[in-house]
């Protein structure tokens, strides 16, 4: 079992360097608002980094590594609860692989087939606007995915950080305004190609002799590719099976979990307290929705401490983090073994982001999960 | 008769010309389409509409970083009482209708600086609004059902039939923002008249079967405990409800959309008007405050709680049917105003009835408010002991039935006169024959007016009260035995019974009030000690606090000290307060014990015994026993 810490900085990390890609690619691409000189002009900044064996290298090893992370923490789940956050990213990340395989391949044949041909930026958005507006529809789609993705998972990550208060003001409005000016700078882009190819035929007659041979090369790739999905889609299947399994597993194994208040859920075995609760709809905080990131799911273990696994390294650097109490659990990260427990709610159901970023403020309060109704 | 079969007939004959054209049609328009989105024009469209969605979906998310807390702390609530379920819920369903409605606005206006291709402008905002209709839908049902969370449903429903109201209520909203967006896009965007036919006979077929479905499907399932409640089957609502269903689809086909909106209006308010009593009263029936009230209180509660929910259920009657005359008058496209001005008599005068029915109601609403609330106090006092203890209570029985009448008269004639007003009947003369006859009225029987004022305001004023020993001005006095409009009974003391009308009663001066003060005289031998008897009264006053039977009428103990010397005679007043009404007895009983008690300390009264020196020649001659003159 490698160490929870470790897999989930691993994951953070290539999501990263993914998402610092896809800001240079629609950075570039918001530059089409200006022209598309600019955006060539702009492109040894935003893209050839990533051109070269190093940054390719890189790229790539980080995609393997988020993809497969991202699958092996599915097949990792233990139950059905999730926030609506966590299905949005599941779909999302288990939609990107296909979407963006045509576009991988079709890029790296173009650069391959004439170096000069890819790079002119306005020659490849030629080809999308007006030649095979089929790529152009998938290359939308992808980025709204692919971004949505990385934008749920960059939110999720820095609103639990202290620093929030700080960059929040500026992060949250770029998250919102990059694609969007990327999709403006996109379709005036296009405009001015399509502008292009009216008035200069010498252009076009340059890309659609191009165009022939490249697409010819791209149809030869077709079956590879619908053969790397249907790898994909065989891997996830597996790794569906693989959750599925698990969760039949351990289902003729009830256990309960009893809250402060006299509120109960039955459960299956192996699950964490979060979930048992969840799937019995107990009100319980989980704003990082079960990563064991924000600690607002803690309680104190009151009877049969020793039905729940042990402590994980995880679970021990959050606890400290947010200055919990001695017997304190993260809800989500212990998980009932035996016959069932007794647990106090450490923070009140509605505690949100900043009982992680500044767990101080959230001490002193919320020994209960009942609160008085507002007034 | 023959007007409306022909028109039925054209209507079958469009529906067929639809449904043979509709596929040649759908072909082309499929065509041009496909052409038209494989191109440059089609890029952009689909650009701008992904544009369309960022922003709105950035715009909720926006918010929802800020309400989100909220919501989870409304949800996280345990609400106590019926009015916390309803606040709670209605601030939930203000923060999801809130993010819905950002979203749809951000994404129309945001439509409204993009340079679109022609027609897809008014697609992506008939979809916007199309998903608004559903995500709408959605919050207020799942505010009003509340799938899962049972202490948080605002209506009656059994648990066993939420989801498959969930889905419905989906369903429906999902094909009636179809059926309103998406043809009139396919006629005018698309050009493509007899394809928006045939959509709008697929939706509405489907809508009305999925509601038959639901009407049979669980409607139609009796709850599983119906032998153990050994109940009687209730009334199979699935048919009515599949007929209704039906009318309404077959006014459809045969009629026209604006009748069919009309029926199922009529139906929806039929069934709201069924429904709502229950509806209303879920909320009073104790569901929630099982703990709260201890046994003894919960009928005097239950009494309390009936007249809120009168109220209530008569204001939501008059609101479902307001709102369904108002949905009526939109389903046939009804210019209004226009009509309200148009100087057509009979559309005047059913504008008129309109007015008065609404009156009608409005009055209805105020009396059951009245009604409810007196009889519920006079409940509340219950009839009343004529020889117990003077209730304060007592004058309301007279007062509030004289209130109740008061207030169905005066309702009763504000009715007449608003409704004559409102139907265009001059009532000036009628009100200026009133007055006149009011004024004749008034001299005749000024008499009794004023009795009748001053007696309300002895009432009002709580001068006294049946029980009360009372002394008017006019020298008159004893107990109040019965209090009228006009008289007040008295009862003397030694029989008589006085019926004083309430203006001659004058200065009014309650025996019977607060506490009595009672001083007595004790005369003692001038020899005795002042000091010892202070002592000795205040410990029989202290005793008298302690015993039974009078301890609990006195208010302050027996004192006493000496007040006056007389020749031979030390006289101590002695003083105690007491509850109205009890002197007599306490100062009884206090002279008893004052004596017993004198007598073991070897005191005796002042027996007027003096002392006379008479002089004879210089002999002094002392007699003694000789009585004081």
């Amino acid at each position: 079992m490698p160490s929870k810490t470790l897999l989930r900085n691993l994951r953070l990390l290539s999501g990263l360097v993914l998402m610092a890609f896809v800001v240079g690619h629609l950075s570039n691409l918001v530059l089409g608002l200006h022209s598309v000189a600019a955006m060539g002009a702009a492109r040894w900044l935003l893209l050839d980094p990533w051109r070269n064996p190093v940054g390719g290298g890189l790229l790539a090893l980080c995609a393997v590594v988020h993809t497969v992370l991202g699958l092996y923490a599915i097949s990792a789940r233990r139950s059905w609860t999730m926030s609506r956050t966590d299905v949005v990213q599941l779909v999302l990340g288990l939609l990107t692989p296909p979407m963006l395989i045509t576009h991988v391949v079709a890029t790296s044949i173009a650069s391959d087939f004439d170096r000069n041909f890819q790079f002119a930026y306005g020659r490849m958005l030629a080809v999308y606007w007006s030649y095979a507006p089929k790529y152009a529809f998938q290359q939308l789609f992808v980025v709204m995915i692919v971004w949505i993705h990385g934008a749920l998972g960059l939110y999720s990550w820095l609103v639990l950080l202290p620093a929030w208060r700080r960059i929040g003001g500026v992060v949250l409005p770029v998250l919102f305004a990059v694609p969007i000016l990327a999709l403006l700078g996109f379709a005036e882009s296009g405009r001015e190609v399509l502008q292009r190819l009216e008035s200069d035929p010498a252009w076009k007659s340059l890309i659609v002799d191009n165009l022939r041979p490249i697409s010819a090369l791209v149809a030869q790739t077709e079956s590879a590719q619908n053969q790397v999905v249907l790898g994909y889609v065989a891997l996830v299947v597996l790794v569906l099976m693989v959750m599925l399994v698990r969760m039949l597993h351990a289902r003729s194994q009830p256990v309960r979990v009893d809250y402060d208040g006299g509120e109960f859920a039955l459960g299956r075995r192996g699950l964490s307290v979060l979930e048992i609760g969840q799937a019995a709809q107990v009100a319980h905080a989980h704003v990082c929705a079960g990563r064991g990131r924000c600690g607002t799911c803690r309680v104190q273990v009151e009877q049969g401490a020793e039905s729940l696994s042990p402590r994980n390294d995880l679970e021990e650097a959050t606890l400290a983090r947010v200055q919990a109490p001695p017997g304190a659990r993260l809800g989500c990260q212990a998980r009932v073994l035996g016959p069932g427990v007794l647990v106090t709610r450490l923070l009140p159901a509605h505690a949100d982001a900043s009982a992680a970023r500044e767990p101080a403020d959230w001490i002193a309060d919320g020994a209960s999960g009942q609160l008085e109704p507002a007034p | 008769m023959t007007d409306w079969l022909l028109a039925a007939k054209l209507r079958m004959d469009a529906l067929g010309a639809d449904l043979a054209q509709a596929p040649r049609e759908w072909n082309l328009w499929i065509d041009a389409l496909a052409t038209s989105l494989m191109s440059g024009t089609g890029v952009r469209a689909v650009t701008y509409c992904l544009i369309l969605l960022l922003i709105g979906g950035s715009v909720e998310w926006l918010f929802w970083t800020y309400a989100y807390g909220p919501l989870r702390a409304l949800q996280a609530t345990l609400a106590r009482s019926a009015r916390q379920v309803l606040g709670l819920g209605l601030r939930r369903l203000l923060l999801l209708c809130s993010g819905v409605l950002l979203f749809t606005g951000a994404s129309i206006a945001a439509s409204a600086v993009l340079s679109w291709p022609e027609g897809v402008q008014e697609a992506a905002v008939a979809v916007c609004l199309w998903l608004m209709v559903v995500r709408l839908a959605w919050a207020f049902a799942e505010v009003l059902l509340a799938p899962g969370r049972s202490a948080r449903r605002l209506v009656p429903v059994r648990a066993d039939h939420v989801p498959w109201l969930m889905a419905t209520v989906l369903l429906v909203a999902f094909f009636g923002g179809a059926a309103r967006f998406l043809p009139e896009l396919v006629e005018q965007v698309g050009h493509a008249p007899h394809s928006a036919g045939v959509l709008r006979l697929t939706l509405a077929t489907l809508t009305a079967l999925l509601l038959l479905v639901a009407a049979f499907g669980f409607m139609g399932r009796p709850p599983r405990s119906v032998l153990a409640q050994s109940r009687l089957p209730a009334f199979p609502r699935s048919f009515p409800a599949a007929a209704l269903v039906l009318l309404g689809y077959t006014v459809w086909l045969l009629g026209s959309a604006a009748l069919a909106g009309v029926t199922i209006i009529v139906a929806l308010v039929l069934v709201l008007q069924m429904v709502l009593r229950d509806a209303v009263f879920f909320f009073w029936s104790g569901r929630w405050d099982k703990s709260a009230s201890p046994a003894g209180a919960a009928p005097a509660a239950a009494g309390a709680n009936q007249l809120l929910p009168q109220i209530v259920l008569s204001a939501s009657r008059f609101g479902v049917v307001a709102i369904g005359l108002g949905a009526c008058a939109i389903a046939l496209d009804t210019p209004l105003a226009e009509l309200a001005t148009r100087q057509g008599p009979l559309v005047r005068f059913a504008f008129s009835l309109l007015g008065v029915a609404a009156l009608a109601l409005l009055i209805n609403l105020v009396w059951i408010a009245i009604r409810s609330a007196i009889d519920q106090r006079l409940a509340s006092i219950g009839p009343l002991d004529p020889h117990g203890e003077p209730n304060p209570d007592a004058r309301l029985l007279t007062l509030l039935p004289l209130l109740r009448v008061s207030a169905a008269m005066v309702l009763v004639v504000m009715l007449v006169l608003s409704s004559l007003w409102a139907i265009g009947i001059e009532i000036t003369p009628l009100l200026a024959g009133a007055g006149v006859l009011g004024l004749a009225l008034g001299f005749g029987a000024q008499a009794l007016v004023r009795d009748v004022i001053a007696g309300i305001f002895f009432l009002a004023e709580d001068a006294f009260r049946v029980g009360e020993y009372i002394e008017s001005g006019t020298t008159t006095k004893g107990t109040v035995e019965r209090i009228t409009l006009r008289t007040v009974a008295l009862r003397h003391h030694n029989g008589p019974l006085h019926f004083v009308p309430y203006g001659s009663l004058g200065t009014v001066r309650n025996n019977s009030r607060d506490w009595v003060i009672e001083k007595f005289n004790l005369p003692l031998p001038i020899d005795v000690d002042s000091e010892t008897v202070r002592k000795l009264i205040k410990k029989v006053g202290e005793a008298m606090l302690q015993d039974e039977e009078v301890g609990h009428m006195l208010r302050e103990p027996l004192k006493g000290k000496l007040s006056r010397i007389d020749p031979g005679v030390k006289i101590f007043r002695c003083k105690f307060e007491t509850v109205p009404g009890k002197q007599f007895d306490v100062r009884a009983q206090a002279i008893k014990r004052l004596e017993a008690a004198l007598k073991a300390a070897g005191i005796g009264f002042a027996d007027g015994r003096q002392t006379v020196y008479l002089q004879r020649g210089g002999e002094p001659l002392l007699i003694e026993g000789a009585r004081p003159a």
